[in-house]
């Protein structure tokens, strides 16, 4: 019985950490971060380096995700396992991407190439 | 509660309405179904990861085709999506932040503002796809208006070259006056071949410049020349991907409707309270990661090419 009230007590508390002004933060920033998005991506930025636009475009929607799943899904004050699944869930889609492209990006188109 | 060690001695039972016999308390019920749920998101990350693949690997190969097909896709369309789904996942995670507070009517409110926003997103996205559908470029035959000549809307008089010919975009962008559009067989239609020309250009005149890839400078010729019916091929893998992608988004989209609907009828009756709100918490992460989904395809599918064309082209 007060066993359970403390554990009851303790998600009270640890849910208290979200606001209503934080998520308001938080939506602002995603707001913000997709006017962003809109407006580099009208930018050229190619004088940088080719690709400079996406590699921009993929930082502010990593970010974004970012804000979404710490806050919003609360991954932030979660157990360190639903952390390990975020996290690793990212690491297979990386290994999928990482063993597909260096696949593709080696097939030459001949035997010396273009 | 002494008198009912045994089988059932689960001392939350009577306390908390929500708890499950197979849990010892709360505590745990909660950690589990949220890592159950967890799971569940990273096999639909890994669902989603098959497409971003595909995507990758032909984008890879064919950037310009992707970047023309893709300026061909409304970017205030896709921006305001985006928004919408923002502001859809706010009021999503204020509903779970009025679960906890046990406050019915907040819950209730916000649970139909975020359906509201969702069917909005869809009511979008069906605009475009009717969009996709009125200009002939669902990569699918047979799958897009059918135009005959002498029938239907103004486009319908011009004749049949037009459809194939290098114009119709271009003319429909510069105001419309000539309204060249002509899809006579409902096959993919693809007319804008302005920029893909001028990279063409750029590369001949500096044959060692990285304009276009290996694969580009191999599967858009044809002796030498830019050959339109392969560099339309390229166009139209782009517009698979962004049917597919945008499709599966979509049906989440329609899946997590459906949740709301049995969530707000929950919440209406009064199911949930500080002590038991994790239905909310979970619909929440479903939600949530259907707007990240999102998050990541309105740049990768509406705005990768728009710096070619901003500067003026």
């Amino acid at each position: 019985m007060a066993e359970h009230g403390t554990h009851d007590m303790h998600e009270q508390h640890e849910h208290e950490h979200m606001t209503i002004p934080k998520y308001l933060l938080i939506f602002g920033i995603l707001f913000i971060g997709t006017i962003v998005t809109y407006l580099v991506a009208l930018t050229d930025l190619e004088w940088i380096f080719p690709g400079a636009n996406t590699l921009v475009a993929l930082a502010i929607a990593f970010f974004k995700m970012t804000c979404v799943m710490l806050f919003f899904m609360h991954v932030y004050w979660s157990p360190k396992l639903v952390k390990l699944s975020a996290i690793a869930s990212f690491f297979w889609l990386a290994i999928m991407f990482a063993y597909t492209m260096q696949d593709y990006l080696t097939r030459g188109t001949g035997v010396f190439g273009q | 509660m002494a008198t009912h060690v045994g089988e059932h001695n689960d001392h939350g039972h009577a306390h908390a309405p929500g708890l499950q016999h197979q849990f010892e308390d709360m505590k745990q019920q909660e950690e589990s179904v949220s890592i159950g749920m967890w799971m569940f998101l990273v096999q639909e990350i890994m669902f989603f990861g098959g497409l971003f693949t595909a995507y990758l690997v032909f984008r890879s190969k064919y950037p310009m085709a992707f970047a023309v097909g893709s300026n061909h896709l409304d970017a205030f369309w896709g921006g305001l999506n985006t928004l919408v789904l923002i502001v859809s996942s706010l009021t999503m995670a204020l509903t779970v932040y009025y679960a906890q507070k046990g406050n019915r009517n907040m819950q209730v409110i916000l649970i139909l503002l975020t359906m509201f926003f969702g069917a909005v997103f869809l009511g979008v996205k069906a605009i475009e796809y009717t969009d996709k559908w009125n200009h002939g470029t669902v990569p699918i035959t047979g799958l897009n208006k059918v135009v005959r000549e002498g029938h239907g809307d103004s486009h319908a008089s011009k004749p049949i070259e037009f459809s194939i010919g290098p114009k119709a975009y271009a003319a429909e962008a510069a105001g419309g006056e000539e309204h060249a559009y002509v899809n006579p067989r409902g096959e993919f239609q693809w007319n804008d071949y302005d920029l893909i020309e001028k990279k063409v250009a750029e590369q001949k005149a500096d044959p060692n410049a990285y304009i276009l890839t290996t694969d580009e400078k191999n599967g858009y010729f044809s002796y030498g020349e830019l050959d339109r019916d392969k560099f339309r091929d390229k166009v139209r893998i782009f517009y698979w991907i962004y049917f597919v992608m945008t499709g599966l988004h979509a049906l989440h989209m329609v899946v997590g409707l459906g949740l709301m609907t049995w969530l707000g009828w929950m919440a209406f009756r009064n199911t949930y309270s500080a002590e038991y709100y994790m239905p909310v918490e979970m619909s929440g992460l479903y939600w949530h990661f259907v707007d990240i989904v999102w998050i990541f395809l309105f740049p990768l599918l509406y705005l990768l090419g728009r710096h070619f064309i901003a500067g003026g082209h």
